[in-house]
């Protein structure tokens, strides 16, 4: 039994065929004989095919292929870019950011100092019109003293003429009353009288 | 969803007729090499020209359906493309297109130009052994030496075969690639440039005469590995399944028991395999075609050995 599996696995193998040793010939297996139709069959078909798929195959794929590998570059070029773009915002957002808020804080500056200087003009203004105020004040007693002294000195002398008629029974002219007025009252002393508001 | 469903439902007959030839066939002798042998045409007469058979044998048949079948995809998804996805077809097709564009031929070529300008022919090199790997892993009815009978005509039983299970094909692809970058190598700095390039620069003259048949023998190796490695992973993957997918059982003949086990347990390894393989395998083995093209070019034009 196994003395014929390896008898015909040698046959196949080994080439010396059964059919050959029986003809008597000294043919090669067929399985290691190159045969020159065949051969030209091959190359035949193979020349046929190489020329078709040339033609109609390879360029075809070749192009479909190279098409993708260019869409998907350009994509990727593209998304590149883009980001590039948005960087390059992020950036200028970014710069405009801190110039903002740097002229925020001096605009806050700025207004807080032109605050100061309106409280420091409002406080002098005040100041001012105190004193003027003050001073007008001072002006309008000193005036109404001065009027009220002068009052007083009238109606002295008109009571002292009154008085001294009667005293005298007799009237005195005008002239000599008027002088022994201005004598009589220059000997009376108004100073402390106005010397008070107008220190 | 619609795809999907489309999908199982051509997917359905496969599934039944897989189990078909093993019915079949299984009272004749089985004979593994079989499956890969190309001696009859599966459509047509024999055609022979100069004494060279181009009779339209199953391995011919792959070849130009792994041909039709990598330009209708890949034009018609290039047609429906658009700069924005739609669709899970486009998203795959353009996941290879960059791996086929940075991975296997910029990571390998440094010239720009010359990157671009191979571009083509190795993208078109992966997705023409990928497709060929792929559809070596579907049952179509390939093999003439049984057939089932179906109203009448005689239908080839289904079967696994791959055009890159033939040693043909890698082998004229890996001819097409070594006369490719030795020539565009040769156009680039000439031929005398280009066999100065061969070995590396600053050897001691007396080593050189050393040096060049090593270096000429491992350019023609390169030939050989290039074919051998996608042709043997093919052709292994293939005939592993087939081995797993019930060759096995019809070899040793172990009673009815003994068949029953045995089939239901490399039944199970081949599943594995077979979904390794076909997601796996097909495309890894395409990658490292194409990138090994990809630097035997970019090595035949690099400024320094």
């Amino acid at each position: 039994m196994l003395a014929t599996l390896t008898t015909t696995v040698g046959t196949i193998v080994l080439g010396a065929t059964e059919a050959g040793a029986e003809s008597g010939s000294e043919e090669l297996n067929p399985l290691v004989k190159p045969s020159p139709g065949l051969m030209i069959w091959v190359l035949l078909v193979f020349v046929v095919s190489l020329l078709v798929l040339k033609k109609y195959a390879w360029p075809q794929i070749t192009a479909v292929i190279d098409k993708r590998q260019r869409a998907i570059e350009e994509r990727i070029e593209a998304s590149e870019k883009a980001q590039a773009e948005a960087q390059a915002l992020a950036d200028e957002y970014r710069e405009q950011l801190t110039a903002a808020r740097a002229e925020s804080e001096e605009i806050v500056n700025r207004a807080r100092r032109s605050g100061e200087q309106v409280e420091r003009e409002a406080v002098e203004q005040g100041r001012k019109t105190r004193e003027d105020l003050l001073e007008q004040a001072r002006r309008d007693i000193e005036a109404e003293t001065r009027r009220a002294v002068d009052e007083l000195r009238n109606e002295v002398a008109a009571l002292t003429v009154e008085a001294t008629a009667k005293v005298t029974r007799k009237s005195l002219t005008a002239d000599d009353q008027q002088r022994l007025l201005d004598e009589a009252l220059g000997e009376i002393d108004f100073s402390k009288l106005s010397g008070q508001g107008s220190r | 969803m619609k795809l999907r469903h489309r999908a199982l439902m051509a997917a359905t007959p496969f599934v039944g007729l897989l189990a078909a030839p093993g019915l079949a066939s299984a009272a004749e002798e089985f004979k593994p090499d079989e499956e890969f042998d190309i001696s009859e045409p599966l459509i047509g007469p024999h055609l022979e020209l100069f004494g060279i058979d181009f009779s339209l044998n199953k391995a011919v048949l792959y070849v130009i359906l792994a041909g039709i079948l990598t330009v209708l995809t890949l034009v018609l998804i290039a047609r429906r493309m658009q700069a924005r996805p739609n669709g899970r077809a486009q998203t795959v097709v353009e996941w290879a297109f960059e791996f086929v564009d940075s991975t296997i031929v910029k990571d390998n070529i440094d010239d720009r130009k010359t990157a671009r300008f191979w571009f083509p022919f190795i993208a078109t090199l992966f997705f023409f052994i990928w497709i060929s790997n792929i559809i070596g892993y579907v049952p179509l009815p390939t093999n003439t030496h049984h057939t089932f009978n179906v109203l009448g005509a005689d239908i080839p039983s289904f079967a696994l075969y791959a055009a890159t299970a033939n040693i043909s094909m890698p082998l004229i692809l890996a001819l097409v690639v070594w006369v490719s970058y030795n020539v565009v190598g040769i156009r680039r700095k000439g031929l005398v440039g280009y066999v100065k390039g061969l070995v590396p620069s600053g050897l001691p003259w007396w080593i050189l005469p050393l040096m060049y048949p090593i270096e000429i023998l491992s350019h023609f190796v390169r030939l050989i590995s290039l074919s051998l490695r996608l042709y043997a992973n093919i052709l292994a993957g293939h005939l592993l399944i087939l081995f797993m997918g019930g060759g096995l059982v019809v070899l040793l003949q172990p009673g009815l028991v003994g068949a029953g086990i045995l089939g239901i347990a490399t039944a199970a390894v081949g599943i594995v395999f077979f979904l390794f393989e076909l997601t796996l395998v097909a495309v890894l083995q395409a990658f490292i075609f194409s990138t090994l093209t990809a630097i035997y070019i970019g090595g035949a034009v690099a400024e320094e050995h």
